[in-house]
């Protein structure tokens, strides 16, 4: 029915195709061809300063949307830990922080939930987003600069969770949430 | 950021069919550039087909369906450069290939990025459940109602990039990072010099490990997205021009849907998501056929309850298709 010469020339289209857009600048082509399931987290020597789980998270503050600076250290002195999730109002990251709202943060009523804003570059923009997509009851943090987002290593959707000690217990994407919470469940 | 873009009606006129699937995963938020997969007219051999989407976003749907406006000065855009093949293996068999490059756009008031890379690539095959021509001019005999029915599957290949590539951030996404597979069923009506088409297409995503996020390691997972729907409405109208080229003006409701993924076997309500959209599409054939140009205007409404979980976006594409007999 078919003829296998055909076939082999749609093929052969197929893999020039590729190679011509490879070639032209591709990246991170073959990762998701073969993924891996291999554990390739770096070793993190304890103690040390840094934002991998484990170590001493470096302190740093931000303006929140009322205008009042908030300090890490600040606020780990008053909580169980703090949880601040990197956030850029898109849809993925309302499902998140939603969840987040209503699933997570009524059963650790005594950790510092907050919403980083890392796209809208001002306190009256992140205001304004944040009353625009129903988070009014919600603490923002403004990182007009991105320092505290390149601090971290974030992207959308990073969470990263602190306890009182200021170590980092959890430095990834937010996913479906169970991560987080048995994180939270481990705090001192 | 589904929507569809259709391939000119005029190509029906020779039973053959220009269609399907919808552009993509847009924002680089969601990941983008999914492809479109070709159709080959009946009894022809081959066809090129190159269209270059400009995908702007205006807000989204949130879980609830709630439409929400995007931060205050954001400008985000995605382009898309389509480059397709066909080819006929056999009398009722064909055989495509579709490959986006994307670029991401994305201005917000305090930050900017512009990023670009290869999409996921799209591969075809599509069985045409009849041998002769489907479109007539009149209706005489019950004979003319049967329509062309297209039965298709089609693989999406994660060769753009994901969040689980080696990435900076979200901004550099240009693919979902996951295999489809897809089964399509097309049935069209041509009854000159008005024209319908019916698509519907079933998806699911093959589960994969995960080991890193945005470029950094982390413990091991398995996910999976959930089955993914589209079903799309076609309304067509034919005018022949003195050359005998043709012009057609077609009309397009789409319905698009995915349900909730899988994490290590629970399951995960960040992926589900629901896109209604409608579409305007012109299309130019030259009389011989063998060349058409297209201009397309997907839109999604920018009101609560049209979508769930997903960017509103409105889509212009710019394409030329040369069919080789």
């Amino acid at each position: 029915m078919f003829s296998v010469k055909l076939i082999w020339r749609f093929i052969l289209m197929a893999v020039l195709l590729t190679s011509l857009l490879t070639v032209a600048g591709c990246e991170g082509l073959t990762d998701d061809l073969t993924p891996s399931g291999d554990d390739e987290r770096p070793a993190v020597d304890a103690g040390t300063i840094g934002i991998q789980v484990g170590q001493q998270s470096p302190d740093f503050s931000m303006l929140d949307t009322l205008g009042n600076s908030r300090g890490l250290y600040d606020e780990l002195s008053r909580a169980r830990g703090v949880v601040l999730y990197f956030n850029m109002w898109c849809p993925i990251c309302d499902a998140h922080a939603s969840h987040m709202r209503a699933q997570v943060m009524p059963d650790f009523p005594d950790v510092s939930f907050f919403l980083v804003d890392y796209v809208t570059g001002s306190v009256a923009n992140s205001r304004a987003a944040q009353l625009s997509n129903g988070y009014a009851g919600m603490e923002v943090l403004v990182d007009a600069d991105q320092f505290v987002f390149n601090l971290y290593e974030a992207s959308m959707g990073t969470t990263i969770v602190i306890d009182s000690a200021g170590i980092v217990m959890m430095n990834e994407d937010y996913k479906d949430g169970v991560k987080l919470a048995e994180v939270l469940s481990t705090l001192p | 950021m589904y929507s569809r873009v259709k391939m000119p009606l005029a190509l029906l006129a020779l039973g053959g069919i220009a269609l399907t699937s919808p552009a993509a995963w847009a924002a680089s938020c969601c990941g983008g550039g999914s492809a479109t997969s070709l159709i080959l007219p009946k009894f022809s051999q081959s066809m090129l087909d190159v269209s270059f989407d400009m995908e702007s976003y205006n807000g989204f749907w949130d879980g609830d369906g709630t439409y929400r406006n995007d931060p205050p000065g954001s400008d985000l855009n995605q382009y898309r450069l389509n480059l397709g093949y066909a080819m006929r293996l056999g009398s009722r068999w064909q055989a495509a290939v579709v490959a986006p490059y994307v670029w991401n756009s994305n201005q917000y008031a305090g930050l900017s990025s512009n990023t670009r890379g290869l999409g996921d690539m799209t591969l075809g095959v599509t069985y045409e459940a009849f041998d002769g021509i489907k479109c007539v001019w009149k209706v005489k005999d019950w004979k003319d109602l049967v329509p062309a029915t297209y039965f298709g599957l089609s693989l999406t290949v994660p060769t753009g990039i994901s969040p689980y590539d080696d990435v900076v951030n979200s901004f550099d996404i240009t693919g979902r990072g996951f295999y489809r597979l897809d089964a399509n069923v097309m049935v069209d009506k041509t009854v000159y010099p008005w024209n319908a088409t019916l698509l519907f297409s079933y998806g699911k995503y093959l589960s994969r490990d995960v080991n890193r996020e945005y470029g950094k390691y982390v413990e091991p997972y398995s996910k999976t997205l959930g089955d993914r729907m589209l079903g799309t409405a076609t309304v067509g109208y034919t005018l022949f021009l003195d050359n005998m080229d043709t012009m057609t003006f077609s009309l397009s409701y789409s319905h698009l849907q995915e349900d909730a993924g899988d994490i290590d076997g629970r399951v995960d309500f960040t992926t589900e998501m629901e896109k209604n959209s409608v579409g305007a599409i012109l299309a130019y054939s030259t009389m011989s056929r063998e060349w058409v140009y297209k201009l397309s205007f997907i839109h999604a409404s920018p009101y609560s309850g049209q979508g769930q979980n997903f960017p509103v976006t409105d889509i212009v594409t710019v394409g030329v298709s040369h069919v080789f007999r």
